[in-house]
């Protein structure tokens, strides 16, 4: 156990001093390995933008006409559409964030970078990403019924606050994966299954007690929760939802970024 | 060379690979016991090196096939650092370990040389006050704006040499390959590598062919098994290279 707590001491002191995140030279790398990232996703495809809002959009159809049978809430659409945006974000972003580093193998072998460039390019591509496609949905948004207030400004802090917590569990997963390469696999296994372990096809009021209990283990519950709140309920996120979201992402990207400092010097032998 | 000045210098320099090997039974034990067990078994790549290597000297890497050539030189350029020793360098290092690599295939190349000069650690002004002597550099001409995608090898080894080369580098790295790209090309390579070298550079040249090195290289270092078995003057550490493969 006092190797744990010896690793907890020492965390904010080694994360500060041994990443360049204030170097010039590296702040651009991040940037534009992002940018580059998105300018690849959209080259050669015609309709651009709109495929990353095809898939909520088909999920959205099938949840208005399927479950809006048990869920007798006022602007469920709005309640689906927003879970499923922030969802499809959190989701995707971590899986971008896990194969970073196999996707920079050859980047990695032959430039001297840091490879916290490469979790980090991903997550700001995702976040990017994730506000292009937010624009058009706001239309959306207005239309199902959202009544934007105060709380929206929530978004914006509580966005990096989802991003970090991306980013540390990426990170643990992504380096994980270079020696096991079933992470990848299992994650994308079970990440339907936490689909319908969140909130987004239903009401957590649906439940009982003790199922509500066992939804509020999921990590992921307290972040799309938050989201329910800004952007369905427009209120400030409660402070459980917000607190735990903190927590979570803190646990997360010490987690993360610890596995990944301590296991990066065994990547070029095993990528 | 009057004085004797160093530009490398590595003190008894251990390199490691970092492999797993016993799958996710070692997993188990890993977790259930922690700080006891380790997750990678540790295989030595390179073992107690030590070697020196002089300011404007062109200095040559003779071995084998994973003998370690590679990763010495990747150990240099800072990619991999150390488990033991220290390595200390006395300028900045350019390395060309690969031509090729980080292009990105659906990019134009203009695109690319952004892209790179970034990974490289450049700066956007230091980007934009470079581009046209890459551009020039590189000769593709109207080329530079197509897709990456549909240049030929020799192109787009033209391109990352032209990047690779831009920063006036006072250590200068070069692992096989210069032998991609057409005559005309090879030839303003290797001009442009003797003119680095002129201009007081210390160049270190990777190579399993003697001939390319001894053109170039006044002493050399055989690299065998993970270690420096020998440093001397080309010839040599050329014939002891050559002795390897006599029986």
């Amino acid at each position: 156990m006092s190797y744990y707590l010896k690793f907890a001491q020492n965390f904010p002191k080694a994360f500060m001093t041994k990443l360049p995140l204030f170097n010039k030279g590296f702040q651009n790398a991040v940037l534009s390995l992002a940018l580059k990232t998105i300018k690849l996703r959209y080259k050669n495809s015609f309709l651009g933008i709109f495929w990353s809002m095809l898939n909520p959009l088909i999920f959205l159809t099938i949840l208005i006409i399927v479950f809006k049978q048990i869920n007798h809430i006022e602007h469920f659409a709005l309640y689906a559409l927003t879970g499923l945006i922030f969802w499809n974000f959190i989701s995707a972003s971590i899986l971008q964030v896990l194969t970073s580093f196999i996707d920079n193998a050859s980047i990695l072998k032959s430039i001297n970078l840091h490879p916290f460039c490469f979790p980090l390019s991903a997550m700001v591509a995702a976040v990017f990403n994730l506000m292009l496609t937010l624009l058009p949905f706001f239309v959306i948004m207005f239309f199902l019924g959202y009544e934007m207030n105060w709380s929206f400004l929530a978004f914006f802090p509580f966005t990096i606050i989802t991003a970090i917590f991306v980013l540390g569990l990426g990170m643990f997963m992504g380096t994980v994966n270079v020696f096991f390469r079933d992470i990848q696999l299992l994650w994308t296994t079970i990440i339907p299954a936490f689909f319908y372990f969140t909130p987004i096809a239903y009401t957590p009021e649906l439940l009982n007690e003790n199922q509500r209990f066992l939804l509020k283990l999921n990590p992921f519950y307290y972040f799309v929760e938050s989201y329910h709140d800004i952007f369905y309920r427009s209120v400030f996120p409660s402070f459980e939802n917000f607190g735990m979201s903190l927590f979570i992402a803190l646990l997360s990207i010490t987690i993360g970024y610890a596995a990944f400092n301590k296991y990066r010097k065994g990547f070029i032998s095993n990528i | 060379m009057n004085s004797v000045e160093p530009m490398i210098r590595l003190t008894n320099v251990d390199i490691c690979f970092y492999v797993q090997e016993n799958g996710f039974v070692s997993m188990k034990d890993f977790l259930l016991h922690p700080g006891k067990y380790k997750l990678l078994q540790k295989s030595f790549v390179l073992k107690d090196v030590n070697l020196q290597i002089n300011k404007g000297e062109s200095f040559a890497l003779l071995g084998k096939n994973g003998s370690g050539k590679s990763t010495l030189l990747r150990a240099l350029s800072g990619i991999i650092t150390p488990d033991k020793g220290t390595i200390e360098l006395f300028g900045a290092v350019a390395p060309l370990l690969g031509l090729g690599v980080g292009l990105e295939h659906e990019l134009t190349g203009i695109e690319n040389i952004k892209l790179s000069c970034a990974l490289m650690g450049m700066t956007k002004a230091e980007i934009k006050l470079r581009l046209p002597e890459i551009i020039s550099f590189s000769e593709l001409g109207e080329a530079i704006n197509w897709q990456v995608k549909r240049y030929s090898t020799g192109m787009m080894s033209r391109l990352s040499f032209s990047i690779a080369i831009i920063k006036q580098p006072e250590i200068l790295l070069i692992d096989e390959v210069l032998s991609v790209g057409d005559l005309g090309f090879q030839q303003k390579c290797m001009k442009k590598v003797m003119e680095i070298k002129n201009n007081g550079a210390t160049i270190i040249f990777v190579s399993h062919n003697f001939e390319e090195v001894s053109n170039m290289c006044t002493r050399a270092a055989l690299v065998n098994d993970g270690t420096v078995e020998f440093v001397g003057s080309v010839k040599e550490v050329g014939e002891r290279y050559n002795h390897l493969f006599d029986n």
